[in-house]
């Protein structure tokens, strides 16, 4: 029999809030948190508006600053949202158990930073070549701190130093899946004994000139600057494109039994992991729903449960013409008839799309949903999208109901969808006793 | 369950296949040259292990392919090819009716460990940053006319997962893992558990990086971490590491699905471990406990005593305390009685995400010729490292298991077993 797994600790930052309890206050609200960008002038790019965390200074430091110098804008973010989700769990490493404490992180593709690119350009590449030799020189390139800022293990490596953490440890980066794609795994390395507790997430920052000129050149970032707050409106038959959000979220897990011992709050059940490839195009998402349509039926297969369990989607819903309609095919063809009676929201409607750190914050809002038996609004729908009619919405204002089983889609560049499945945790330990009894 | 080995590809500046790399190595031929792909005079280090000869269009035969990949994306998906085409992939599938066919792709997994850390690839902003002389207005208005329009795309790590996917038509469950040195290792131990679960019939796990770039030299250089030439494993007078480039690359399968297709069997994989020290981003400690229980969670996952491993592939990467701690460790695990160890970065280079996963088809063909390469560039062993069991010679393995070992940024380790079936 699987190794259960609770959620025992939530922690977020993120533009709708700089910890779970105001994050999770917007977005009930349903006030998109869309604006005309800060973090640098993008009034020259095609679309200047974003989702930024604000008040980063005010964010809690770690006890030892030093550390800051190691990480990055994201690294903050990471910093603060797992401090959270460590302290709400109530549970720490010691020095008998750190071995058996893991620590599983998406981490962002962004890793140098926008002023350090511009410092190596201006020395060793004033007319826009690279000359090596000038490289030498040049004071980014000879900052050590620079290069461990850039590392893709450096937020993982921060994590654990700062907890004390000396198990089972990775970052993966599958793009937009990347967050989703970490709880996963640290769902799979309990279940097989391999650590008995994760602090799991996701963490990344792309309001930056190169993070949004990216999106810019691929046209899939929202072009509405006049109307930042609609400008995400997943499922609308008006939506052109995401808002690009940034921040983190962090749950810590542990194995089912352990929680209870300790007499743990927990959230919910990690109940199942989904993960499929679906090998069609880069960017695309095929019509049809193929790919995301085998992640969720491998969640809910993972899960134990069946299509008709599931009260709650949280949709990938970035906003984007094409992932919505693909992802409300596929919420079709996994549900059949009973898609109607499945309600669905994107959150990035307010809070934007937070692309590696996507679905660790939507993980922590599916554990905050079935807790709270609140379901969060999708913001800015107006006039849904006939390809999407299907889906039952939650429109305008949040919807009361309990949750038995929530999913959350996180679907990425290059094919990789990722489908969490949560159980509440009343409904897990009915099963729990059922099994005992058997 | 058993897993089983049915495919290995890989390619670095010492070869284009395990084959040819375990050839050099054997031949005490070091790759490692002066730096041939930018210039590197009045550099304070000079030495790489390049490919030579780089030609990606014909690495991945498909020119178009190349306007949206990087030089570590190449090789990648190049050692993931052979490794799919050597297990006989692409025939069993194409012969597949529909039914049978989507069932195949959708129990096929992919997992990836792919490098982070490039530099290089932001450099394609500097025309438009020439240009525009700090006016970010100006930066803004003119990305359109000067960026590819792909440039994010050829950014993305999981390039290669998402490729080797279309490539193959690959539908089952993937993972792209980014976590610096042990990236290919852990794929090949999360690919491997994917078919321990049942999520899947089989999986190719690859592994790549080509972080041979001006700035991510001169950075290892500053933090101390390169040789001034060769690289010396567990040499006295060692004194760093060399930077690699290239790929590694398994076709793994449930010993039923390899059956069913009457597949070659190269090994089996027996278990694996994952342990971290976390004691910061380049901190390892000079005791080796996370190397230690790394092996010591392959061995327990593979229900095995150190007594069963026959040799050993060692991390050994050349720098004074990473080797230094990595002999502690199989001290501590092996005590008196350790197989021979061998390892073999002193002529692949470092190839940093690559290293492990390739390091894994390079044990498994020397293991499978039932001989531990000798270190060619190790002269003296370091005192620090006595009674570690290496040579400058080759050995004879005691047993057919084989055990490699892998260590990154962050004090993290990972080690696989397989076994070895004769060549």
């Amino acid at each position: 029999m699987k190794r259960r797994v609770a959620i025992t600790g939530l922690g977020a930052v993120t533009p709708a809030g700089n910890d779970v309890a105001a994050t999770w206050a917007r977005l009930l609200e349903g006030r998109g948190c869309g604006a005309p960008i800060t973090n640098f002038d993008a009034r020259g790019f095609s679309t200047r508006i974003a989702a930024e965390v604000r008040d980063v200074d005010a964010l809690p430091l770690p006890p030892d600053r030093k550390l800051l110098k190691f990480g990055n804008r994201s690294h903050r973010f990471a910093l603060a949202a797992a401090e959270e989700a460590m302290r709400d769990a109530g549970v720490g490493p010691s020095d008998a158990d750190r071995h058996r404490w893991g620590c599983v992180v998406g981490t962002g593709m962004m890793t140098v930073s926008f002023d350090e690119l511009a410092s190596v350009q201006r020395e060793a590449a004033p007319e826009g070549e690279l000359d090596p030799g000038k490289v030498l020189a040049e004071a980014t390139a000879n900052d050590p701190m620079a290069f461990c800022r850039s590392q893709s293990t450096a937020g993982v490596a921060l994590l654990m130093r700062r907890f004390g953490i000396a198990g089972y440890a990775s970052s993966v980066h599958t793009a937009c899946a990347s967050g989703g794609q970490a709880i996963g795994t640290a769902l799979r390395v309990i279940r097989r004994g391999a650590a008995d507790r994760v602090l799991a997430g996701g963490f990344d920052s792309m309001v930056s000139p190169v993070g949004l000129a990216g999106f810019c050149l691929l046209s899939a970032v929202s072009p509405d600057n006049d109307a930042p707050e609609r400008a995400s409106r997943p499922f609308d038959a008006t939506r052109n494109g995401f808002l690009l959000g940034e921040g983190a979220g962090f749950v810590v897990l542990e194995a089912w039994e352990s929680a209870v011992r300790r007499g743990a709050r927990i959230y919910a059940e990690l109940a199942g992991d989904g993960n499929s490839l679906s090998s069609y195009r880069i960017t695309d998402s095929h019509p049809s729903g193929d790919g995301p349509i085998q992640a969720m039926q491998r969640a809910l297969r993972d899960a134990g449960a069946a299509p008709a369990d599931v009260d709650y989607l949280n949709a990938h819903g970035t906003s984007t013409p094409m992932n919505d309609r693909s992802e409300a095919a596929a919420a079709k063809v996994v549900f059949g008839e009973g898609v109607g009676r499945v309600a669905v929201s994107s959150t990035k409607s307010v809070m934007g799309h937070l692309i590696a750190a996507a679905g660790a914050v939507e993980a922590v809002v599916c554990a905050k949903a079935i807790e709270t038996s609140t379901l969060p609004v999708n913001a800015n729908l107006r006039d849904i999208d006939p390809d999407c009619a299907h889906l039952d919405v939650v429109r305008d204002v949040p919807r009361s109901q309990r949750v038995r089983v929530a999913l959350s889609n996180s679907l990425g560049f290059g094919g990789s969808n990722s489908c969490l499945a949560f159980r509440h945790p009343d409904e897990t330990a009915a099963i729990v006793t059922r099994e005992g009894g058997r | 369950m058993r897993i089983v080995v049915t495919g290995a590809g890989a390619i670095c500046a010492a070869g284009a296949s395990p084959a040819r790399i375990v050839d050099a190595a054997l031949e005490g031929r070091s790759a490692i040259a002066e730096v041939a792909s930018f210039d590197v005079a009045g550099w304070p280090r000079r030495y790489a292990a390049e490919v030579a000869d780089y030609n990606a269009a014909k690495l991945v035969g498909d020119r178009k392919l190349l306007k949206l990949i990087r030089r570590s994306d190449v090789f990648g998906i190049y050692a993931a090819d052979r490794a799919i085409e050597e297990a006989g992939i692409p025939a069993f599938r194409d012969a597949l009716e529909d039914d049978a066919a989507t069932a195949f792709a959708e129990g096929t997994g992919c997992y990836v460990g792919s490098g982070g850390g490039a530099f290089n690839v932001n450099y394609d902003y500097f025309p438009l940053m020439a240009e525009s002389r700090g006016d970010m207005e100006a930066f803004g208005r003119e990305l359109a006319s000067t960026v590819n329009p792909m440039w994010l795309l050829r950014t993305l790590p999981n390039n290669v997962l998402c490729h080797v996917g279309i490539r193959h038509g690959i539908k089952g469950p993937n993972a792209c893992i980014t976590n610096h040195t042990t990236s290919g290792m852990l794929a090949v131990i999360e690919g491997a558990e994917a078919i321990r679960d049942g999520e899947a019939e089989r999986v190719v796990a690859a592994g790549h990086d080509a972080p041979i770039e001006p700035q991510t030299l001169l950075y290892y250089h500053l933090c101390g971490l390169m040789a001034e030439r060769d690289l010396r494993p567990f040499d006295a007078a060692r004194d760093g590491s060399v930077l690699g480039e290239g790929a590694g690359a398994l076709m793994l399968e449930s010993e039923d699905s390899a059956a069913a297709r009457g597949a070659r069997v190269l090994g089996e994989y027996l278990g694996g471990g994952d342990a971290a020290e976390g004691e910061g981003l380049l901190a390892l400690r000079e005791d080796g406990d996370g190397p230690a229980r790394a092996i010591e969670a392959a061995l327990g996952d593979a229900k095995l005593n150190a007594a069963d491993v026959g040799m050993i592939v060692a991390h050994g990467n050349g720098t004074p305390l990473s080797d230094r701690s990595e002999a502690a460790a199989l001290a501590r695990v092996f005590g008196a009685s350790m197989p021979p160890v061998t390892a073999f970065k002193w002529t692949t280079g470092h190839p940093l995400a690559a290293s492990g996963i390739l390091d894994v088809t390079l044990g498994l063909e020397a293991a499978r010729r039932r001989v531990a390469p000798g270190v060619a560039t190790l002269a003296r062993l370091d005192p620090a490292c006595a009674g570690l069991a290496v040579s400058s010679s080759a050995a004879a393995p005691r047993t057919d298991v084989v055990l490699i070992v892998c260590r990154g940024f962050g004090g993290t380790n990972a080690a696989v077993l397989l076994r070895a079936m004769p060549a």
